[in-house]
């Protein structure tokens, strides 16, 4: 009986490695067109959207995802003809690339890095954040200058931290030219802007001095009661874009031309007032 | 008698004077309109250290049965006064809560379940390998439980969910958490079941050959029976910790609970109001599973009773 089960495990372990040496072998590269062929016979569009980014993308009262960039997606999806489907995986996961087809668009204001650009394609840029400096509303500092040598918050992995550590490249056309104006002293990073938020509102100067966060995120907090206050004006604009997988150029094709024409009609400067009440579709 | 309270009362004075409960929530009870100061941080010091030798003497003449009792209200009532302080929207919680459970709740349980009784069977037979003299089913088993025990689960989610895609098999997320996490606790439980089989004494072994039973007979008969009273313990252990690990799937997009308890407050920036239910829900739902686990002990303890 012991032996039946010790040899039954090998056996089933050697045939698993073999099918898995196999399926490496044989796996083939993603065909071109499989993510437009799959949208367009399916009528549904995959997006993954993050629910932990108030007001882009967000879990409202119905328990349904909501917010800018869910109202872009759905937009999108009208002009394909298909229904919009949603899913939540993490951010790391989208940034991971490779998806397998699991979902087929991320719409998640995501900046085209050059580094990013090498794992995803961004067929079109949506809109442009402001990134703005904030301090705690009993902080003295009155420019951004102030908050040199500071103790700053900051996203980990994100823009904002590559521009404090001032190494930020943003590669997609029409970027407006930045300097750095800030040296922090110390650069704490968090899992979300969120966490930056939840900090910085203890107390001017409890853990945190000031941070560096999208100026939308920073507005929404302060109409949701946080203690904050924007300082001086925005640090840079960072484009924002569409990701899609890499290997469907017709699909990436299709997308950039459906969101210029949601530039020029209108649509998106509409969608940008609703969630923000400001025009963010131009960068300045 | 009398020393023993004593000294509990004069410990306590001098902590609760050095950590100034005067000055905060405590003191404002106790003399709201009273400035705070160093009369207020003893007036107050000496309150609670009154009362805390009361409670502690006053138990002292009740049962074991009473005294398991009050200490648990009493203890829960300081819980819920730290969740109260606060100051947490309930209607907000009331709000969310159907969908929580109904959806949160749910899942995580049935990724728990689901991914306990997969491991069980893993660590069976882990743990028969790795007892065996066949070198290739020791090899085997000692190779899958020092990766699985040596890597951290988040990584082995995030391998399983993004690695296996590599070689052509795209798995949903719920099915690659399951796997996830029944592959890591069943290396863990492979080493419960491995310790609680060797600690069955030989000599019934030897009993059951002399009888001139089969090795199989013997393992399914006589070792194993005996060896499940003594892993119940450690394996409802794991299922506890397995409960609030399954939160680690919530990073591929499974709406479970922790999921939901992130994300439900967002829009409206309350999501500690939402996290701290997080917290009673999982006690909740582990209180249940500590009570499942005692009724399993007792019906496999049957035999050492006296």
């Amino acid at each position: 009986m012991r032996d039946l089960v010790q040899r039954s495990a090998a056996f089933l372990l050697a045939a698993t490695i073999t099918a898995t040496g196999a399926q490496v072998l044989w796996s083939a590269p993603a065909l071109a067109g499989e993510t437009l062929d799959r949208v367009m016979s399916s009528k549904t569009l995959t997006l993954s959207s993050d629910p932990e980014y108030p007001p882009q993308s967000f879990l409202n009262d119905q328990n349904e995802m909501d917010g800018f960039d869910v109202g872009v997606a759905r937009e999108i999806a009208k002009r394909m003809g298909a229904e919009l489907k949603i899913v939540t995986p993490a951010w790391e996961i989208i940034t991971a690339g490779n998806w397998g087809g699991r979902w087929d668009i991320s719409v998640g204001s995501m900046t085209p890095t050059t580094a990013r650009a090498k794992v995803l394609d961004f067929p079109a840029v949506y809109y442009y954040t402001p990134a703005a400096f904030a301090v705690h509303k009993d902080s003295a500092a009155t420019s951004v200058a102030d908050l040199n040598g500071k103790k700053l918050g900051v996203c980990g992995g994100c823009t904002y931290e590559a521009y404090l550590n001032k190494d930020l490249v943003i590669d997609a056309e029409g970027t407006p030219e930045f300097s750095y104006d800030v040296t922090a002293g110390e650069i704490r990073t968090y899992e979300t802007d969120i966490n930056v938020l939840d900090d910085l509102r203890l107390g001017d100067g409890a853990r945190l001095d000031g941070l560096l966060s999208a100026r939308p995120t920073i507005d929404e907090a302060i109409r949701n009661g946080y203690p904050v206050k924007v300082l001086g004006e925005p640090a840079f604009y960072e484009p924002l874009a569409v990701a899609v997988d890499k290997g469907d150029p017709e699909f990436s094709t299709k997308i950039a031309e459906i969101v210029k024409g949601m530039h020029e009609d209108g649509t998106l400067r509409a969608l940008s007032i609703k969630w923000y009440g400001t025009d963010f579709t131009s960068a300045n | 008698m009398f020393r023993r309270p004593a000294l509990i009362f004069i410990v306590s004075f001098i902590l609760l004077a050095t950590a100034n409960v005067g000055g905060g929530f405590f003191g404002d009870l106790l003399a709201p309109a009273a400035e705070a100061g160093w009369h207020l941080r003893i007036a107050a010091a000496l309150v609670l250290s009154l009362i805390i030798v009361a409670n502690l003497e006053g138990l002292r003449y009740l049962s074991f049965k009473w005294q398991v009792g009050i200490v648990w209200c009493e203890l829960l009532i300081l819980a819920l006064a730290f969740f109260n302080s606060f100051g947490l929207s309930y209607e907000f919680i009331w709000s969310r809560l159907p969908f929580l459970i109904t959806q949160g709740a749910f899942t995580t349980i049935y990724i728990s379940v689901a991914a306990i009784a997969i491991a069980f069977f893993i660590a069976l037979v882990g743990a028969l390998a790795k007892l065996s003299r066949n070198g290739i089913a020791y090899g085997v088993s000692t190779f899958y439980i020092s990766f699985f025990r040596g890597t951290p689960l988040l990584l082995q989610v995030y391998l399983i969910y993004l690695g296996l895609p590599q070689l052509g098999f795209i798995v949903d997320a719920v099915p690659a958490g399951i796997a996830a996490l029944s592959l890591c606790y069943g290396a863990y439980m492979a080493e419960i079941f491995r310790a609680g089989i060797e600690a069955i004494p030989a000599g019934q072994r030897e009993a059951g050959r002399a009888l001139g039973l089969r090795d199989g007979i013997i393992m399914r008969k006589i070792i194993l029976p005996q060896a499940i009273k003594i892993v119940i313990p450690p394996t409802g252990n794991q299922f506890i910790a397995m409960l609030k690990d399954s939160s680690l799937v919530s990073v591929m997009g499974v709406w479970e609970l922790m999921f939901l308890a992130r994300t439900q407050g967002r829009s409206e920036f309350k999501h500690l109001e939402m996290l701290i239910t997080a917290a009673v829900v999982y006690w909740l739902i582990s209180i249940v599973f500590e009570l499942i686990q005692a009724r399993i002990e007792r019906h496999y303890g049957k035999s050492s009773l006296r």
